[in-house]
């Protein structure tokens, strides 16, 4: 894989304050990439760097291996905090201006405003669209120029459940085109969700990275009933428990590592108990996220 | 070049607010230099003695090529209305936060700030032309007899006056980066021929060379005051190298400043 963007040493300060301290990362081509912290953890300055508009105090990063410049961000959509248009200019104007600053046809307009659902309501003036709108137009300029590099930062703020889901499948299309995406955001789940790469930044360090996959691997936590009155006694039979905790009228069986809820279900058949109730429960990223916050402090 | 001309155009020519400010601007341009005449009836009329003292119909305001220096003189007055124009376009990006975004969409720091040059260029030509064409057709009609010789001559003063506006919609650009809010900065462009008028009376008594090193005198300078020429007959009917000199100078580190405070800040 060809590495799309590399960080080295990159930092900010901005007065007495480090915003951003000595950041290395790499990101690879058709990753998406998932930035994590709490608010003031240094993502949106870490990506105004990376777009040319804050002035970093030390430390480089080159994009497809070249130095950075404004035709390097003409290949990049960025959409950083909130959306930002002209708001007396119609959502049509304000896309052909981005097709002027960012040199690309105008013909790609229709496309993106249909993929964003917005081609009905596409001379209307900015100022008068809904935030999901003004969300998803701004979604929409980023993809103008077929970029191969999408950048989102919290590109849910602010949106109704139905608006975050929404955002979320375009999302998914778009990372099924193969195009690489880096996306900030402090909501785990949706990172969860559609990353495959990540990594948590807190007061400006770096302090985790690697694929997502890997959250999940490890200790697994299964969530049983069954209609058998010394249950717990035979969980704690299995030689795979860890740790058995009733929760929500479930037991919430911690297993050691190197098993599978697929042996606690025949554990139990062979006992002659028939669970009800079966859930292997993969560990949240939220889990990990809160501890490796823990961690650090 | 045009590309840019064209970005920042594209902007201006969907605000409301832009037509309005250039129609005002041209339109009491157009009014009040094409009514001298009628002002002066009116002053007639009104006094006396002005008419008996003084025959109208011999002050030649708007006889070639006296025409031209007067208009362009007066006009230079409502280039406060293009740089507020200019205050606006600038403070909006700020407002809106939409200089960040351009340059997130791949403009550099120059290329932003050189798309407002362009449309500064602009606005002060099509000035320079408004009132050529306005003091072509007055010239025409209040002239008694045309001498070709006269209807050509004195025309160096429309190169200067476009520097002079030029220069002024510089500086209008200048504040609007730095102040980057609209009311402030207006409020600043509107008192700087007042502030500088206090500091050169202040030194005046100690540096007097140094007057016309200011920028504001020394845009005036470009075009000097027409009128002395009925009262006493003799008149500055040329433009001052020095004073081109100047102007020129503080046009060009006007943009240089808003330059490096854009290269230097965190949009």
């Amino acid at each position: 894989m060809e590495t799309v963007l590399s960080i080295k040493g990159l930092t900010k300060n901005f007065g007495r304050l480090c915003a951003v301290n000595n950041l290395n990362l790499e990101v690879k081509g058709g990753q998406v990439f998932g930035m994590l912290g709490p608010n003031g953890s240094g993502k949106t300055t870490t990506l105004g760097m990376l777009m040319g508009v804050i002035n970093q105090t030390s430390g480089e990063y080159s994009w497809f291996g070249r130095q950075p410049d404004n035709e390097v961000r003409k290949k990049i959509g960025a959409v950083l905090e909130h959306p930002i248009f002209y708001p007396y200019l119609s959502g049509q104007k304000n896309l052909e201006l981005n097709a002027m600053i960012k040199q690309c046809p105008v013909e790609n307009i229709p496309n993106v405003l249909e993929l964003v659902e917005l081609a009905d309501r596409r001379d209307d003036k900015y100022k008068t669209y809904s935030l999901g709108m003004k969300q998803r137009l701004a979604i929409a300029s980023a993809l103008l120029n077929e970029p191969t590099v999408l950048i989102l930062d919290e590109p849910t703020n602010g949106l109704d459940p139905m608006g975050i889901a929404e955002i979320r499948e375009l999302i998914k299309k778009i990372a099924a085109n193969g195009k690489t995406i880096i996306l900030a955001s402090h909501l785990l789940d949706e990172v969860q969700k559609v990353c495959t790469h990540f990594a948590v930044l807190k007061k400006g360090n770096m302090i985790h990275t690697g694929p997502v996959n890997e959250v999940s691997r490890g200790a697994e936590t299964v969530e049983v009933n069954a209609e058998v009155e010394n249950l717990s006694d035979v969980l704690l039979k299995f030689s795979g428990t860890e740790s058995i905790n009733p929760e929500n009228g479930f037991f919430q069986v911690t297993l050691r590592e190197d098993f599978r809820g697929k042996d606690l279900n025949k554990f139990l058949f062979d006992q002659g108990i028939i669970a009800n109730h079966l859930v292997t429960k993969k560990k949240s990223l939220e889990k990990m996220f809160l501890e490796i916050l823990s961690e650090t402090n | 070049m045009l590309h840019l001309l064209q970005i920042d155009l594209k902007k201006l020519t969907s605000y409301r607010t832009f037509w309005i400010v250039c129609g005002l601007y041209f339109l009491t341009i157009g009014f009040s230099t094409a009514s001298g005449m009628e002002f002066l009836k009116w002053l007639a009329n009104t006094f006396d003695k002005f008419g008996s003292e003084l025959n109208i119909n011999r002050i030649p305001l708007y006889h070639f090529p006296d025409v031209w220096l007067n208009l362009v003189w007066w006009s230079g007055f409502f280039k406060v209305l293009l740089g507020i124009m200019t205050v606006i376009s600038i403070t909006n990006e700020y407002t809106y936060r939409t200089i960040r975004q351009n340059v997130i969409d791949g403009l550099s720091r120059w290329e932003f700030l050189f798309s407002k040059i362009l449309t500064n260029l602009l606005l002060s030509l099509t000035s320079v032309i408004l009132v050529f064409l306005i003091a072509l057709v007055t010239g025409f009609i209040y002239t008694p007899e045309i001498n070709w010789n006269y209807v050509f001559t004195d025309l160096e003063f429309y190169p200067a006056y476009f520097l002079e506006i030029f220069t002024f919609l510089s500086f209008a650009l200048m504040l609007g980066i730095f102040i980057q809010r609209s009311g402030l900065t207006i409020i600043l462009l509107l008192l700087s021929y007042m502030l500088e008028a206090i500091i050169k009376a202040n030194i005046d008594d100690f540096f007097p060379w140094l007057i016309p090193f200011f920028p504001m005198e020394s845009i005036s300078a470009l075009v000097p005051l027409p009128f002395y020429r009925y009262a006493f007959q003799e008149i500055q009917d040329y433009v001052d190298p020095l004073s081109v000199i100047i102007a020129l100078g503080w046009a060009i580190l006007f943009n240089y400043f808003s330059f490096l405070k854009l290269k230097r800040s965190d949009l």
